[in-house]
């Protein structure tokens, strides 16, 4: 019996530290672990104790791609414990600063990090003596989405105007001015960035996912929905763990979560396009529709075609906004805080952030719950790898290894936020 | 261009931005300060336009806090490892060949490596570091005079 062992010790151009075991016997992949060694980082336990104001700064720290992401949650779930709503303007700028959030993060993700895999290169580096151009291109997008971050929120990386009720401060029009030229100015880009994408080669893979996501009756999601699947879920945000679960597994540091009835299932781009194509703007639908992308794709390696879409929908959301944008008297409506547990759950860059707080009469923290959409797509990751792998057992190591690599990055893992990655070991036998 | 890199509330990696404030109405015509807390990839495209860049970063502690390290990047890759740890940030060596892949890296690149001591979230600059930073300053001004043919600062 021949056995064979595939070794991925640390994977490049994802956040944080993990790795890859595949086992081959018999032609067959008997087993593909992502393995999470990155220590867990506690930030649930170091919440406890701490006042309801300072949890939106300190969830921030969780991630520096995605700070907002975890600002919201935050702020939301205060907000539901304490029977508070935001709404106009100000919460027109939580969903500005997301779309921030969402241009930088998918910028930086389909250019730099994903495009050299279908390009055979090893990194953005040696791609942009080939594709200069789309580099110096993405990166006036990347630095576009970090400006909204930078002037609503105080600074790019781990903004500090975030808070429940609202801001400490709102910009004035103004100010939101030079935002608005500069996201016409890269406007062009996302639409050609995903021509550009589409074009690629990719991998035959159709994979029957349970998609995930958010959905308001009204808008693409951000901060605001259902919580829905493609095979029947529709709860509140409330009920997540009615539906969900998260398992702790030996081979990594973050927990896996699952639906109780059916195990993996997956969020991100593909699972909000999917489940909410009908609320994109008809100038997206319209681009998916030109580049040949259905209303629903199952190929993850075509996650960075909507990837793309996303970004452009993000920077139209925002010209939106920002022309529709009346400075409110108040940076924050007034917060009271009382005994009781709340929930926030918002569409991060990678999929679903889900946060439990549970406060006591003076907004402290007295236990607190983050389920970021890494570990939540960790099974539907190692589906995808069992899958990919299958198809090609027969092949070199390395080209297994590379199309692994591949197969994770289409999730743009963070690891670091689901630790709360990569070695590739290939077991043959 | 003076690009003082690092975050002024982790104790010495605040170096940076501490010594472009000492310049501070000290840069001669034709050239500018910048303080960034680490993001290259978003001065990149910046670079097109930049003839000489002058970096002052903090470095690791090797046992002399406020040393610094004369890096000449004009040519070819730092001397620095270049290790993937983190996809979202990419660091100085990266964005230096990145800017050299794209064709618009600045024609010359001096890096000044201040060894720092004490990286402490919340605290200052370590008292050897900040004794450091005023002769830190007139070498990056120094360097800013070199690229701009100018004589060095009489105070150097």
């Amino acid at each position: 019996m021949a056995t064979k062992t595939i070794k991925v010790e640390y994977l490049a151009r994802v956040e944080g530290e993990g790795a890859l075991d595949l086992s081959i016997a018999n032609g067959e992949v008997t087993n593909a672990q992502l393995r999470i060694f990155e220590p867990p980082r506690f930030f649930e336990a170091f919440l406890r104790g701490r006042s309801y104001a300072e949890v939106p700064d300190i969830v921030a720290r969780i991630c520096g791609i995605c700070p907002i992401a975890y600002q919201m949650g935050a702020v939301h779930a205060a907000e539901n414990a304490f029977g508070i709503k935001v709404e106009g303007q100000l919460r027109a700028l939580r969903r500005l600063i997301y779309c921030g959030e969402w241009i930088e993060s998918h910028g930086l993700h389909v250019v730099m990090l994903h495009a050299p895999d279908f390009l055979g290169f090893d990194d953005a580096i040696q791609m942009a003596s080939q594709h200069g151009e789309v580099v110096k291109k993405a990166l006036a997008l990347k630095k576009a989405g970090n400006e909204i971050l930078r002037v609503l929120g105080g600074r790019e990386i781990h903004p500090v105007s975030v808070r429940p009720g609202g801001f400490h401060r709102v910009p004035t029009k103004a100010e939101l001015a030079p935002l608005a030229e500069q996201l016409k100015a890269v406007r062009d880009t996302a639409v050609e960035l995903t021509h550009w994408v589409a074009g690629f080669d990719f991998p035959d893979l159709e994979q029957d996912y349970e998609f995930v996501a958010l959905r308001h009756e009204d808008e693409y999601p951000f901060n605001e929905g259902r919580l829905v699947s493609n095979k029947g879920i529709d709860i509140d945000i409330a009920e997540f763990d009615s539906s969900f679960e998260e398992r702790h597994m030996a081979h990594s540091t973050a927990l896996h979560a699952a639906i109780k009835a059916r195990g993996a299932y997956l969020v991100g781009p593909m699972a909000r396009y999917a489940l909410n194509f009908d609320k994109l703007p008809p100038t997206v639908q319209a681009l998916a529709q030109e580049v040949g992308l259905g209303p629903v794709c199952r190929n993850p390696f075509k996650s960075i075609i909507v990837r793309s879409l996303e970004i452009l929908f993000a920077v139209d959301e925002a010209l939106r906004l920002i022309a529709a944008y009346e400075r409110p008297a108040e940076a924050f409506v007034p917060v009271k805080p009382r005994a009781g547990v709340g929930y926030g759950c918002t569409e991060a860059p990678r999929g679903i952030c889900w946060h439990r707080y549970e406060f006591d009469a003076e907004g402290t923290v007295m236990d607190a719950r983050i389920i970021p959409p890494t570990s939540q797509n960790q099974p539907s990751i190692e589906a995808d790898l069992k899958s990919v792998a299958s198809g090609m057992v027969e092949e070199a190591d390395e080209a297994i290894k590379y199309r692994c690599e591949q197969t994770i990055r289409n999730y743009d893992p963070c690891i670091s936020c689901s630790a709360h990655f990569l070695n590739l070991n290939i077991k043959r036998s | 261009m003076v690009l003082g890199v690092g975050n002024p509330d982790r104790g010495d990696d605040g170096v940076g931005p501490a010594v472009l404030d000492r310049l501070r109405g000290r840069l001669p015509a034709g050239a500018e300060g910048q303080v960034s807390g680490g993001d290259f990839l978003n001065l990149i495209n910046d670079w097109a336009e930049v003839e000489g860049l002058v970096v002052v970063d903090a470095a690791a502690a090797l046992g002399t806090p406020g040393r610094v390290h004369r890096i000449d990047a004009t040519s070819g890759d730092m001397p620095l490892p270049r290790q993937p740890a983190s996809s979202h940030a990419f660091g100085l060596p990266e964005a230096i060949a990145l800017a050299r892949s794209l064709g618009q890296a600045p024609g010359q690149i001096v890096v000044l490596a201040v060894e720092g001591e004490d990286f402490a979230t919340g605290a200052g600059l370590s008292p050897m570091v900040a004794a450091a930073v005023d002769g830190i300053a007139v070498k990056a001004l120094d360097e800013v005079l070199a690229l701009l043919g100018l004589e060095a600062s009489a105070d150097a």
